[in-house]
C-alpha cells in the first residue's frame, strides 16, 4: 500500500476546506493503510478530538468512495509513522511503538557538536579545559559539572562534545543528553502508566547523563525530588552528571536547597560571551563550514556589531549567506552592511563612544569630564581604561579615532587600556564584574 | 472506481488557496527562497518572517503548509492570536513542517513562551522545520524568555516589503484567475487607485465582487465596479 487511499481522502477535502482549517487539523494527520484499515494518526489529543468531532464522518464517506464497495475501517490515533526529516514521498508502512512508559533509549548526542568545531576563547576557555577533563576521566572528580552562562554561548555545544568523546571511546556507552523539560515529561508520562521503576532504571543506568538548562526544573517540585534521587544514585555510582543552566545555581529561584548545594559538590565553571577576536573566529569558522570564503573583514563588520550571544551572530550569518546566494553577490563589507540593515539599526544608534563616557561616568559616579581629562588618579584610569575597552569592543572606531574621542590621547593609550583591562578582567573578579554590567548595560 | 464528486457547500469557493507556486513574491523572493528550502529539507534551524500586516506573511506560511502536504509530509498551521492552550503544541515534532502565525501575540506570556521553547528544542531533535511569521523582528518584541528570543534570532530572519504597484495587480488577477474571474488589467488599476493597498482588504473586495458577478452573471467592467462598491 502506498497510501493511495489518503491521498484520495487529501485531495478531495481540499477542495471542500477552507485552507486553514485544512492546514490545522487535516495536513498534520499521518496516514498508515492496509487493505482492511487506514489509520490516522495525530500528534495531540487536540488535533484528535476536532478531527473527530468535525471531520471523521465525512473522511469515513470518501474512504468508502474510494474502495468502492469495499470497506476498510478508519481508525484514530494519536501518534506518529516515523522521523519527519528522513520520511519522504512514500506514506510511512511501519508505525513507531507507542511511547508507553515514555522513556526512550536513543542517547540524542548530535555528532556535529564536538570540541574540534567549538571555536575557543578567554570566555569558554575554562569551561572547554573542565568538559575535555570530564570526557576524559568521567565520573571522577568533577562530578557533577555545571556550566552556566547566559544564553547562546556554547554551553550545549560542550555538553553533545563530553557525549562525542565517550562514545568514541565506548561506542557502547550509555550517554543521554536531554534537555529538562524532556526529563518532567517522560516522569510525568511514567507516572501516568505505572512505570515509574522503568524510568528510574532508565535514568539510573546511564554512563553519564547531560542535561540542559535545569532552570526549567524551577517551581516542578514533583521532577525535583525525582531528580535528586536520580542525581544522588548517579553520583554515588561514579556517573558522570554534567548539567547547565542559564545562572549560577544558587541565583535560581523555586529549586530546592539540598539540590542547589549538591550541584556545587563538583565543579562549577562560567561561560562569558565571547570577546570580538572569539566572535571573529566563530564566524571564520561557520562559514568554513558551509564551505562560505568569508573576507576577514566582513567577520570584523559582524563581530563588532553583534556580541551578545552566538547565536545572534550565527543569525546574521545565515542572513548574509542565504542572501548571497540568493543574489549570487560577493560577500563584501558593503554587501553585507546591506543585507543586515534591518537586524542593526537598534544596534548602530545606540552605541557610540559619547554613550559609552556617559554610562561608564554614571557607573563609577564621576563626570565624563574626568575621563576626558589628563588626571591620573586610580580612580579615574580605571574607569577611562574601561572606557577605551569598551569603545574598542563595541564600536567600529579606530583605535587613533578612539583616543581623540578620549580628550585628545595616542592610539598607543587606547591600545595600553585595552590590553590592560583584559589583564584584569582575569586578575581582578571585581574589574571582570564591572566590565561584565557595563556590557550588559550598554548592549541591552 | 467510481468517483463521485465531492460534495460543495455552495458558500464555500475556496479555490483561492495559497500556494507557492502562485505567490506573487515581488521584492519577497528572498523570503520565498527561504522557505521553499525549509520545505525542502533541513537547513536553518527556523525561518522568522516579519513584516507589516498584508505583505503575504501567513500566505507563505499557508502554502509551506501545503506544499509540504503535496510530499506527503506532515506539517501543522497555528495562527497564535486565535484561542490556543500549550497542549496544542504536544507531539508536533513528529511533523515535517510546523508553521506559527502572528508570534508576535507570543511575546509576554511566559508559559506560552515557554512552549514554544520546548517545541523549539523537540524540533531541533527530530529534524523538523519550524517557520514563523510576526509583524515585528524577534529583537523588537518584549519576550520574558531570553532561551526563546535568542533562538528565533538563530535562524533566518527575513523582513517582507509591501508589494509594489505591478506586483500586486499581478497577485490580484492571479487570485481573480484562480477564482474564474476574468479581472481586466484597467479594472485591477480601478481598485489600486482607489482602495486601501493592503492585500487582505483588496482580496476581500474580490470576494465581494466575485459574489455581486455571479449573481448578475456580469464581467467585471469599471462601470459594473463602480455600481457594485459606489463610486469613489
Amino acid at each position: 500500500m502506498d497510501g493511495a487511499v489518503w491521498q484520495y481522502c487529501l485531495e478531495r477535502l481540499e477542495g471542500e476546506i477552507p485552507d486553514q482549517q485544512l492546514n490545522t487539523w487535516i495536513r498534520p494527520l499521518q496516514a498508515v493503510e492496509d487493505a482492511s484499515q487506514l489509520r490516522l494518526l495525530a500528534p495531540n489529543r487536540f488535533v484528535l478530538d476536532w478531527v473527530r468531532e468535525h471531520y471523521i464522518a465525512r473522511i469515513e464517506e470518501l474512504v468508502d468512495q474510494h474502495g468502492a464497495g469495499r470497506a476498510r475501517q478508519v481508525i484514530l490515533d494519536i501518534g506518529s509513522s516515523g522521523s519527519p526529516a528522513t520520511a519522504g514521498r512514500k506514506a510511512p508502512t511501519s508505525v513507531a511503538p507507542q511511547q508507553g512508559a515514555g522513556v526512550v533509549s536513543s542517547s540524542n548526542i548530535n555528532p556535529r557538536f564536538t570540541f574540534d568545531t567549538f571555536v575557543e576563547g578567554k570566555s569558554n576557555q575554562l569551561a572547554r579545559a573542565a568538559c575535555t577533563q570530564v570526557a576524559d576521566n568521567p565520573g571522577g572528580s568533577y562530578n557533577p559539572l555545571f556550566l552556566y552562562g547566559g544564553v547562546g554561548l556554547g554551553k550545549t555545544h560542550l555538553m553533545h562534545a563530553i557525549g562525542n568523546v565517550m562514545l568514541q571511546k565506548n561506542p557502547n556507552a550509555k550517554v543521554l543528553y536531554l534537555h529538562s523539560e524532556r526529563f518532567v515529561g517522560d516522569m510525568v508520562k511514567a507516572l501516568q502508566h505505572n512505570a515509574i521503576n522503568e524510568f528510574k532504571r532508565h535514568y539510573r543506568s546511564a554512563d553519564a547523563l547531560l542535561i540542559d538548562d535545569i532552570q526549567f526544573f524551577a517551581g516542578k517540585e514533583r521532577s525535583q525530588e525525582e531528580f535528586f534521587h536520580t542525581f544522588n544514585a548517579l553520583l554515588e555510582g561514579q556517573q558522570q552528571v554534567v548539567l547547565t543552566c542559564d545562572r549560577y545555581p544558587k541565583e535560581v529561584d523555586g529549586l530546592e536547597e539540598r539540590l542547589k548545594s549538591r550541584f556545587g559538590w563538583g565543579l562549577t565553571v562560567a561561560i562569558e560571551p565571547p570577546e570580538l577576536e572569539t566572535r571573529v573566529a566563530i564566524l571564520m569558522s561557520k562559514a568554513a563550514q558551509e564551505g562560505i570564503d568569508l573576507p576577514d573583514e566582513v567577520a570584523f563588520f559582524i563581530g563588532k556589531r553583534i556580541w551578545s550571544n552566538i547565536r545572534e551572530l550565527e543569525g546574521a550569518l545565515r542572513r548574509v549567506i542565504a542572501n548571497a546566494q540568493f543574489t549570487g553577490s560577493p560577500i563584501t563589507v558593503d554587501f553585507t552592511k546591506e543585507a543586515l540593515k534591518d537586524l542593526l539599526a537598534l544596534q548602530d544608534k545606540l552605541v557610540t563612544v559619547e554613550n559609552i563616557q556617559k554610562t561608564v561616568a554614571e557607573y563609577f559616579k564621576i563626570r565624563v569630564s574626568d575621563l576626558l581629562s589628563k588626571r591620573r588618579s586610580r580612580s579615574i584610569t580605571r574607569p577611562r581604561q574601561l572606557a577605551m575597552a569598551l569603545s574598542k569592543e563595541l564600536t567600529s572606531h579606530s583605535l587613533p579615532e578612539i583616543g581623540d574621542a578620549f580628550g585628545g590621547r595616542d592610539h598607543t593609550t587606547v591600545l595600553h587600556a585595552c590590553r590592560k583591562v583584559v589583564e584584569l578582567r582575569e586578575s581582578d573578579p571585581r574589574i571582570a564584574e564591572d566590565y561584565a554590567n557595563l556590557l550588559r548595560t550598554l548592549t541591552t | 472506481m467510481t468517483e463521485v464528486p465531492a460534495q460543495l457547500p455552495l458558500n464555500i469557493r475556496w479555490n483561492d488557496a495559497a500556494s507557492l507556486e502562485q505567490f506573487v513574491a515581488g521584492a519577497n523572493g528572498r523570503a520565498l527562497a527561504a522557505v521553499r528550502q525549509l520545505v525542502a529539507g533541513p537547513g536553518a534551524p527556523a525561518v522568522y518572517l516579519y513584516g507589516p500586516e498584508g505583505v503575504g506573511k501567513s500566505h507563505l506560511l499557508q502554502a509551506a503548509c501545503r506544499a509540504c502536504g503535496h510530499l506527503g509530509l506532515p506539517s501543522f498551521y497555528l495562527p497564535l492570536a486565535s484561542a490556543w492552550s500549550p497542549a496544542m503544541l504536544d507531539g508536533l515534532e513528529s511533523m515535517r513542517l510546523v508553521a506559527l502565525d502572528d508570534l508576535q501575540e507570543l511575546a509576554g506570556d511566559p508559559g506560552r513562551e515557554e512552549a514554544v521553547f520546548h517545541l523549539y528544542n523537540r524540533l531541533r531533535d527530530t529534524g523538523g522545520g519550524l517557520l514563523m511569521a510576526a509583524t515585528a523582528r524577534p529583537a523588537d518584541l518584549d519576550w520574558v524568555l531570553p532561551d526563546l528570543a535568542s533562538r528565533l534570532a538563530w535562524g533566518l530572519v527575513e523582513r517582507m516589503e509591501p508589494l509594489d504597484d505591478a506586483s500586486l495587480l499581478q497577485a490580484l488577477r492571479l487570485r481573480a484567475e484562480r477564482r474564474g474571474l476574468d479581472l481586466p488589467e484597467e479594472t485591477g488599476r480601478y481598485l489600486l487607485a482607489r482602495y486601501p493597498r493592503h492585500s487582505h482588504a483588496l482580496f476581500a473586495l474580490l470576494e465581494r465582487l466575485d459574489r455581486a458577478a455571479l449573481a448578475e452573471q456580469r464581467r467585471l467592467t469599471i462601470p459594473f465596479v463602480k455600481s457594485v462598491l459606489g463610486q469613489r
